[in-house]
């Protein structure tokens, strides 16, 4: 039988082989969970959407939201400049690069709120309509992973301004770049389901 | 001062690390199967208060409101508090012992896991003083939003517990793949393994989306949201849809890792490699794929549009084959081997022939014709007890029995263990097999009174009941006389090929002395890898 | 194995299906059937206990038969010998259960069809489920009651919603039951084939009061179902029917009326306790407000809420003044 055979051993010390690092790979699986968590929102808005529509939706700021998601996506960009730089070396320059991202991901958590408070003021609440609640629920949720990323560059930040990183040791910082990217793509998800259809 | 500080620093007594933050994965490991033992215990009684209440027609033991509670929180806490950790508690002692890790992946995180549990069972459990949850585990809306506040903690409870599952699948995962000891390829995984493999990954998928639904739930009850309010333009269809999405899935989760149990006991005591083993591995995850695409067959009744039923009644029929692959696989396996009928082994095959029912009257309720008659009724309820407890909890004893001398250094009591089983095997038929009847002839489920047509099957399934509840007697007392009393188990009373049983019992802290390197299949018995005759032989069975 | 043994077992094993398929079809496990539909229903049952029953034969039978047959000897340490698959085997259990579920599906998607194909001339019914109880409306005729009636052969064809919380709609002898789902319309189709007095169950968990959402369907001839049309046309006047027919029996529990609801307080006596319930009101006048306002009152231990406060749209006034009259006589 096959699998009776002796085989060469070091190569199957299995993900070192395959050049995994365990953080890494339980990141990966933990964002797979996330996706799923924010396909059964994505799915619940897109039925309401699809099966009453109301004319609430045009009370939403394309505008307003555009520029928000570009504050998003460029943030993403500081993030891949961080990465960039630590693996350089040069952690001051990924320090500069991370409070950029810090800045931006508030930037848009203010837009985030602004647009929220508008709304309210229209008449969109929570309790107002499915529509409602199906919006502010999505969204707030997309919203609060914002927030635990911002949290969790800040903390990248401290320990990059110890010098927890290095060229060859920045595991840290590649899996918060992970998850910020992670939420960002929710978010372009989230943007053209709910502004753009 | 100074000697109580000293005093702190003496190490603190073996067995008190089982009570506070460890994250040693066999301490973890018995802190799941203890706990979740005691939750069942809580659950049985809950079913006890059922089996009273059905003894006879009429409401005399708890009126309607209680009754639902009652069976409303027996089904919750079996599910969610019972079988889904414990198995997960198995995984957690096993997995890095069999693929000869040191620890999982992520020891603190895997501690945190275990620490939700209790929390989350608090919850549920509190929930009886807040009017507890009444409107059975599935929680159909809109009578779950109208429900008393006990409700509320009742989904807070579920969303614990389903981020405790969450964690645990990212640990094993990770852990499986990158920490296997060298020439553990993945065609040398054990069984179990594998279940829990295809396991994890259903839970990845699955469980938040059941945390979506149940925080659309909460929210609708605390801050009035409107999703599932019907005349804000709100669908209860939805809540069945996210429901089952998860839910079905989650019955897989619930007895792939029991099968990996029965592939490991098998081969063990029938001294022969396990029959197909790449089949049976493969089944595990086609199940697990399949099992993502069934949930709406919990639907077929309700206003789901009709012609999406038939796709999902064909994907259900189509998970009888690489169930079946499983079932064939085993029977030969046994075939031309030589038996030897320890209690693990007598609850494997308990396992087969029961599970096997509840599998069959799967086909049943996934004809859609036949199960627009029998929804809802005692038939599913039978089903469901014969796949969950004829299989599931027959697989978790199988595996309790099996592993007691690697967990404690202690053989059980040979003698108590098999008339556990009888009792049990008796009890469940006794208790189940009257009630597909009852469901046929109209019983619906979930009613404290019934028509006394059908007083004769719910008094067989209220004795049958009590039998149950008596047969768990003999497995504590086994469980903890044992513990002092009985034989030393030395390392591989089994003289099983698996890696656990390749170190001590209880296995050292670091698992092994030396990293161990694999150079056969774990099931290549009758190939020579054994001495004939090592240290510590069987013992029990004889 | 010898080659004669094979034969044996496979002798073993015919003998076994055959016989199991031969008994499972022999089995009556189903009610009674009251529709066309329960006949195409219980067809595919039979047919599904018969495919079933043999592989449970062949699979019990093969576990009981090794059980007996491999058992180790005693003191016989040495390993059987290896055997770790065989490919021709493992496909034949793979293709096999294939075909028979490629079978039984499709014979189950003919059947499904079949029970719900539109017919001519059907009776529309409208069925709407509340807590707990059934209203049935006949759009035809214009009638509203909660008793249903249904001419034996006509196709029916009901309409089925609910005003609370999900209900189910499921007469076991028609082998039909849907969901009534607030907000949503469903459709059930059958046929009534025999005349009789047949219980309505719901079957979907809908409260406290679940277990007792029983009503009834009476299938009759045409000439006795036109009569009771008619009556019906003006509602139920006896104060029994009302009591049962408007849901009051399936929560409050009075012995004239032999009804033993547990989800409201019992009505027996009621003349006594009402006079005392309210200071200022006349056992008369607190009856009439607790059925029309029920929350103007709340009888302790029981929530506020619980009891519909609809009944003054649902109940004509006569009927509402014979009720009172009958719940202060008993
Ligand atoms: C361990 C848990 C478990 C498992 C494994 C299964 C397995 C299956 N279940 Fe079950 N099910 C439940 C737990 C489980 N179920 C629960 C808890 C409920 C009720 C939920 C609630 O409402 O509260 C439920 C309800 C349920 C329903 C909904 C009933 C209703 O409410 O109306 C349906 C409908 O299709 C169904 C189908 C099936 C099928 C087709 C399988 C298949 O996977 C079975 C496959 C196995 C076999 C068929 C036997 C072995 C195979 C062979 C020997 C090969 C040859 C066989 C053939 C060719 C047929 N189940
Ligand atoms: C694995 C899951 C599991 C297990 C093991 C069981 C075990 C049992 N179940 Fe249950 N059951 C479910 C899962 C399970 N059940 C589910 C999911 C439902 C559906 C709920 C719903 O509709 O929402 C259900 C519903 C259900 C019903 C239907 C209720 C209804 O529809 O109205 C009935 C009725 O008889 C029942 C009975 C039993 C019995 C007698 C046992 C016995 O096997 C139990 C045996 C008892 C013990 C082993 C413990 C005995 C211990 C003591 C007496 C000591 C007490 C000690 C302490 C308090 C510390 N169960
Ligand atoms: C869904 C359950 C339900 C239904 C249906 C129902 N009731 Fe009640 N009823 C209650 C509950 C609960 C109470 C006690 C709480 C309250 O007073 O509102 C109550 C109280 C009463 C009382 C006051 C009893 C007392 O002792 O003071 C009367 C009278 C009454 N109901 C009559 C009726 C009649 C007549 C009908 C049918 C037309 C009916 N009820 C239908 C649940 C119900
Ligand atoms: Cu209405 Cu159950
Ligand atoms: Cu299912």
């Amino acid at each position: 039988m096959e699998y009776t055979k002796p085989m060469h051993e070091d190569a199957f010390r299995a993900g070192r082989a395959l050049g995994l690092d365990h953080l890494k790979l339980g990141v990966w699986l933990f964002i797979g969970s996330e996706v799923m968590f924010f396909g059964g929102l994505i799915a619940a808005f897109l039925f309401y959407k699809v099966n009453n529509p109301t004319p609430e939706s045009a009370l939403l700021d394309v505008g307003l939201v555009g520029i928000n998601t570009f504050v998003l996506l460029a943030s993403s960009l500081t993030v891949v400049s961080a990465l960039a730089a630590v693996g350089r070396g040069d952690v001051a320059s990924m320090n500069l690069y991370l409070i950029a991202t810090i800045v931006l991901g508030v930037a848009f958590l203010s837009g985030q709120a602004y647009e929220f408070v508008s709304l309210f003021r229209h008449g969109l609440t929570l309790s107002s309509s499915v529509f409602g609640s199906s919006f502010f629920t999505l969204t707030g949720f997309h919203g609060l992973h914002v927030l635990v990323g911002v949290a969790w560059a800040l903390s990248t930040f401290f320990r990059g301004m110890r010098g927890n990183y290095t060229r060859d040791e920045h595991i840290g910082v590649e899996v918060f770049g992970l998850y910020w990217h992670f939420v960002d793509i929710v978010w372009i998800v989230l943007f053209t389901v709910i502004y753009l259809i | 001062m100074k000697s109580l500080v000293s005093r702190l620093r003496q190490p603190a007594p073996a067995w008190l690390r089982y009570f506070g933050w460890n994250t040693d994965h066999k301490v973890i490991g018995v802190q799941y199967l203890v706990t979740t033992f005691f939750f069942f215990l809580v659950g049985g009684a809950l079913a006890m208060v059922v089996r009273t209440e059905l003894l006879q027609p009429g409401v005399d033991v708890v009126n309607g409101t209680q009754y639902n509670r009652v069976m409303t929180n027996h089904g919750s806490l079996m599910i969610f508090l019972w079988v889904i950790p414990v198995l997960a508690g198995f995984g957690n002692y096993f997995v890095p012992l069999m693929i000869g890790a040191r620890d999982m992946a992520f020891p603190r995180m895997n501690a945190l896991s275990f620490w939700l549990i209790p929390p989350g069972g608090l919850l549920m459990i509190a929930s009886f003083f807040a009017g507890a949850a009444e409107a059975g585990w599935t929680a159909y809306v809109p009578l779950s939003i109208r429900t008393p506040d006990g409700q509320t903690l009742w989904a807070l409870g579920v969303i614990v517990l389903g981020t405790s599952s969450i964690l645990g699948a990212v640990n094993f995962l990770t852990t499986i793949v990158t920490m296997r000891a060298p020439g553990m390829t993945l065609w040398r995984l054990p069984l179990f393994v594998w279940g829990i493999i295809a396991t994890s990954l259903l839970v990845l998928s699955a469980t938040p989306v059941l945390t979506a639904g149940l925080i659309m739930v909460a929210l609708d009850r605390l801050v009035g949201t409107q999703f599932f309010a019907v005349a804000g333009g709100g669908d209860p269809v939805l809540w069945q849809n996210l429901f089952w999405f998860y839910s079905h899935p989650a019955v897989y989760i619930m007895i792939l890792p029991g099968m990996g149990i029965i592939s490991e006991v098998f081969p063990v005591f029938s001294r022969k490699p396990i029959f197909g083993y790449r089949m049976i591995a493969l089944s595990s995850l086609a199940i697990a794929v399949l099992g993502l695409t069934v949930w709406a067959h919990h639907m077929f009744t309700s206003g789901m549009d009709p012609r999406l039923r038939i796709p999902y009644m064909v994907s259900s029929m189509v998970i009888a084959v690489p169930t079946g692959v499983k079932i064939f696989s085993w029977l030969a396996t046994i075939w031309n081997g030589k038996l030897r009928f320890t209690t693990p082994m007598l609850f494997a095959m308990g396992f087969i022939s029961q599970f096997l029912i509840g599998g069959l009257t799967g086909i049943f309720l996934a004809a859609i014709p036949v199960d627009l008659h029998v929804h809802d009724t005692y038939f599913v309820v039978a089903h469901l007890h014969f796949v969950l407890f004829g299989g599931s909890v027959s697989a978790i004893y199988a595996g309790l029995y099996y592993w007691y001398p690697k967990i404690t250094g202690r053989m059980y009591d040979e003698r108590l263990g098999q008339a556990h089983f009888w009792m049990n095997f008796i009890g469940m038929s006794l208790t189940y097999l009257p009630m597909f009847l009852a469901g046929l002839q109209g019983m619906p489920r979930r009613v404290a009174d019934y028509d006394p047509n059908f007083l004769v099957p719910n008094q067989l399934a209220s004795f049958g009941g009590f039998l149950l509840g008596i047969s768990v007697l003999p497995f504590l007392y086994n469980a903890f006389v044992s513990l002092r009393s009985g034989k030393e188990a030395g390392g591989n009373p089994w003289r099983a090929l698996t890696l656990e049983w390749q170190t001590s019992s209880p296995p050292p802290q670091h698992n092994f002395e030396q990293e161990p390197v694999i150079t056969h299949g774990p099931y290549d018995y009758g190939e020579g890898h054994l001495a004939p005759h090592p240290a510590g032989a069987p013992a029990a069975g004889e | 194995m010898k080659e004669r043994s094979i034969l044996l077992v496979i002798f073993a094993a015919l003998i076994l299906t055959a016989g199991g398929y031969l008994a499972a079809t022999q089995l009556h496990l189903m009610p009674f059937q009251a529709s066309t539909r329960a006949v195409e229903v219980d067809r595919l049952f039979q047919l599904l206990l018969g495919i079933t029953a043999v592989i449970f034969l062949l699979v019990e039978g093969a576990l009981v038969y090794a059980a007996l047959r491999f058992r180790r000897k005693p003191g016989d340490d040495t390993d059987a010998v290896p055997v770790h698959g065989n490919n021709a085997l493992e496909i034949l259990w793979t293709l096999i259960p294939a075909a028979i579920v490629v079978f039984v599906g499709i014979y189950s998607v003919q059947v499904l069809q079949d029970i719900e194909r539109p017919q001519e001339n059907t009776l529309v019914v409208e069925v709407i489920g509340r807590q707990f109880t059934w209203e049935f409306h006949y759009p035809e005729d214009n009638v509203t009651t909660s008793e249903l009636h249904l001419p034996v052969g006509r196709p029916v064809l009901f309409q089925i919603t609910a005003e609370d919380v999900i209900h189910s709609f499921w007469v076991p002898e028609f082998r039909a039951k849907r969901d009534a789902t607030p907000g949503q319309m469903a459709e059930l189709r059958i046929t009534p084939s025999q005349p009789g007095r047949f219980p309505i169950r719901c079957a979907e968990l809908c409260g406290p009061g679940h277990a007792g959402m029983i009503s009834e369907v009476v299938v009759e001839d045409q000439a006795a179902y036109d009569a009771w049309l008619a009556a019906a046309k003006t509602g139920p006047s006896d104060p029994v029917e009302i009591f049962t027919q408007f849901g009051c029996a399936a929560c409050h529990t009075l012995a004239a009326a032999g009804s033993n609801g547990q989800v409201g307080p019992p009505l027996d006596g009621l003349a006594a306790t009402a006079a005392n319930r309210v200071p200022g009101l006349s056992a008369e006048e607190y009856v009439r407000q607790s059925i029309l306002e029920p929350g103007a009152h709340v009888v302790q231990p029981f929530a506020n809420g619980l009891m519909p406060a609809d009944f003054g749209q649902r109940l004509t006034d006569e009927q509402l003044d014979a009720l009172i009259e009958f719940l202060l006589a008993n």
